[in-house]
């Protein structure tokens, strides 16, 4: 989330004639009246990102002493298999997610546009699951898809299907680990699609109708052309946000559970990475070790972002 | 005009700005006319009942507890390290003890403040689990959690079992035995599991035993035969099918058992509560019995002293009148605290007969069990090494893994984490 908002933050414009210190003169108002942004991130974000930096380097159990152990936690990051395996987790729970969301998404948002009634109803509608607390939604979903308990089961056996084992198997669990995702985040997709479909002016599907194109033919050519930067958008932060995945399979797997809490449940099926990290760190009081891992984290999270952007940009140049 | 307006602002900002600090600086003062004592504990942690009668009852000082939300370690740990804002007394989690013994320089030593005295009044292994290696008493026992057999005397009478608590724990006095009860109930009650959970079952068998994983020297000796006999046990009941099916969640578990399919569960004595709000609808037909091979600890906590404290010799006061044995009764009866001091078994509190176990008076189990667990040394990096073998017994469970391979992925990854958290 915190990266988000840094990208939507806006970006001080420099008076290019000015100086520094010139500029400082000028416009220390304006800088005075977006500090307590840069002032909170700073102490809340900045910080702490550097501190975790140093952190990595060290060996420390949260209260006691650091050592500098140089690159003893990143040469175990490199052969802890259960590592490369949240990874593995949190991609496929990423996929499983982001895929079916964004196409969901902008379904909704083409409905929304076009002219139905009450809009404004479902525009909330779609956006309350975004904000309701993730840990309420997990439980509720917990019970949901219990095996014994569980309402998706009792309709499972209304229908005569045998009760389905959800937090049992690796995939069922990644399954429901990736449709709370997709509850939770599809109306916010939506709603910022629906932005962008605002925005794209109506003389070009009237063009598009008088060149004879149908509806189909005027999503894939017009629409989807035109929200590309949206797209790009919503890629991005899902995939800032896919690789952060740690409520969700915190709360289904007893985080609070004294006997081996966070293990992602069974098969460590529902270990992601950010909930890898919260065990080591602060489960198991190994910041150093933690941080090692958050940092890993980061540079995958980049390279992630860097190749969606190679892509889309690379498409953009082709349709130009 | 506009000058001016700017000055006033800035004026604005920086007295509010030292107010601030100002504010921050005198609420941590550790002057020694300490005016008020902090205690932290979490919901349910202590009996908000006696805590409140402590703060009436302690006139000298002004006891202002909190009851404090979420990751209490964390908040307690982050404290500790801002050396500011410590409470005076505060409480410790029993799987958080063993990180924070190895801190002990940041808590004061209770026995130099007369806890020493007080030793014979509480059990013994816990006593040794709240002192660190070189005897230093860091936490005060709050509670304890002795494991039993809960079980199903209706269920068990279909296979033919004995249903008396006497019975049953003669009948099932070790895992072997309780297994082949297993078997009997599984050929006589088609679709019944005697064992709701082979991974609580290897906490358990190690928790029975005088070693864990790690020993007081830091050798990791998980790939000893102790912990290989907790994971035969465990494994063993998988492989007679007479395992229930994984349950993710409390709800889960409960479901199965309200039904009778798993009719009996092991657990430790706080584990009623969850029974009596998960199943109000079995009232009376719940008994407890010795668990096989004897008793373990499950859970528990303590308070301590951090080295912060503005008046150690008032907290410590305050400590030993909230866990006195009366008191101890009391955070039984209104928050299921099974009490650390023997002593409080005889109060009516605890010896009264429980209707939701038919009338049985439970204390004659747990109590003796809570004098029968054996001390254990419990490194810091207890928990982490132990996990790896939670995660493969549950490859066996649920995946149907092979348990020689998982037991040797097991110790390669319990090595490995032994070998980071180590630190050598």
């Amino acid at each position: 989330m915190t990266a988000t908002r840094a990208a939507a933050a806006p970006k001080a414009r420099h008076a290019p004639a000015a100086g520094r210190k010139g500029v400082l003169r000028t416009y220390w108002p304006q800088y005075l009246a977006i500090s307590p942004f840069y002032l909170l991130f700073l102490v809340f974000s900045l910080v702490p990102v550097l501190f975790s930096l140093y952190l990595a380097f060290q060996r420390w159990d949260g209260v006691g002493d650091m050592t500098f152990v140089g690159l003893r936690n990143f040469q175990f990051l490199i052969k802890d298999s259960t590592f490369w395996l949240s990874l593995y987790n949190t991609f496929v729970i990423w996929i499983l997610s982001t895929v079916p969301m964004l196409m969901l998404s902008l379904v909704i948002a083409v409905l929304l546009n076009s002219n139905v009634r009450f809009t404004s109803v479902y525009r909330i509608a779609y956006f309350i699951p975004n904000v309701t607390s993730i840990v309420a939604i997990a439980i509720f979903f917990g019970a949901v898809f219990s095996t014994n308990f569980g309402l998706v089961n009792v309709v499972l056996g209304w229908l005569h299907i045998g009760a389905v084992p959800w937090l049992t198997n690796e995939w069922t669990i990644k399954l429901v680990i990736a449709f709370l995702i997709t509850w939770q985040w599809t109306g916010y997709n939506a709603i910022i699609y629906l932005a962008g479909l605002q925005a794209i002016p109506t003389e070009m599907y009237e063009a598009a109708k008088i060149d004879g194109a149908g509806p189909v033919q005027t999503f894939f050519r017009i629409t989807i052309p035109q929200l590309r930067p949206i797209i790009l958008f919503t890629v991005v932060v899902s995939t800032i946000n896919g690789m952060q995945t740690f409520t969700e399979p915190q709360v289904l797997f007893g985080g609070n559970a004294s006997i081996n809490p966070d293990s992602g449940g069974p098969g460590q099926a529902g270990l992601t990475a950010i909930l890898y990290f919260y065990r080591e760190a602060f489960g198991n009081n190994d910041y150093g070790y933690g941080a090692a891992i958050a940092w890993a984290v980061f540079l995958v999270i980049l390279l992630f972002t860097a190749l969606n952007w190679r892509l889309v940009q690379r498409r953009e140049k082709e349709a130009a | 005009m506009e000058l001016s307006r700017r000055r006033l602002l800035q004026a604005a900002l920086l007295s509010a700005g030292s107010a601030a600090l100002a504010a921050c600086g005198s609420g941590s003062g550790s002057g020694a006319d300490a005016k008020e004592l902090t205690l932290w504990y979490w919901g349910g942690g202590l009996s908000d009942k006696v805590v409140a009668d402590a703060v009436k009852h302690f006139t000298q000082t002004k006891l202002k507890p909190s009851v404090i939300g979420g990751d209490f370690k964390q908040k307690l740990v982050t404290t500790l390290n801002g050396r500011r804002f410590v409470p005076d007394i505060t409480g410790i989690k029993g799987e958080d003890i063993a990180s924070l013994l190895v801190q002990a320089n940041r808590f004061i030593d209770l026995n130099t403040l007369g806890a020493d005295k007080l030793a014979s009044q509480f059990v013994t292994w816990k006593w040794k689990k709240g002192s660190t290696k070189d005897g230093k008493l860091i936490g005060f026992p709050i509670d304890i959690g002795p494991t039993a057999m809960f079980y199903r005397p209706d269920v068990f009478a279909k296979a033919g079992l004995p249903e008396k608590p006497e019975d049953v724990a003669a009948a099932m006095s070790t895992w072997e035995d309780y297994y082949a009860a297993g078997q009997k109930l599984k050929n006589a009650v088609s679709g019944t599991f005697m064992v709701q959970d082979p991974t609580g079952i290897f906490q358990f068998v190690v928790g029975q035993g005088a070693k864990r994983f790690i020993d007081e020297s830091g050798k990791f000796i998980g790939d000893q035969d102790h912990v290989r006999r907790a994971w035969d046990l465990s494994v063993k009941p998988i492989q007679l099918g007479i395992a229930a099916p994984y349950a993710a969640n409390d709800q889960d578990l409960f479901a199965v058992a309200a039904k009778g399919t798993t009719p009996s569960i092991l657990g430790a004595a706080w584990r009623a509560l969850d029974m009596k709000s998960n199943m109000p609808d079995s009232e009376g037909k719940w008994r407890v019995a010795a668990m096989p091979g004897g008793p373990a600890n499950y859970g528990g906590s303590f308070l301590a002293i951090p080295k912060e404290s503005r008046n150690p010799q008032l907290a410590f006061q305050i400590i030993t009148w909230l866990l006195s044995p009366e008191n101890q009764a009391r955070g039984f009866t209104d928050a299921a605290l099974f009490p650390s001091s023997p002593s409080a078994y005889a109060l009516p509190a605890l010896t009264a007969p429980d209707p939701y176990f038919g009338g049985q008076k439970t204390i004659e189990v747990f109590g003796d069990a809570a004098q029968k667990i054996p001390v254990q040394y419990e490194a810091p990096a207890d928990a982490a090494v132990s996990a790896p073998f939670i995660n493969e017994l549950l490859n066996v469970w649920t995946k149907g893994k092979n348990p020689d391979s998982a037991w040797s992925d097991a110790v390669s990854k319990a090595k490995e984490i032994a070998d980071r958290q180590g630190g050598n």
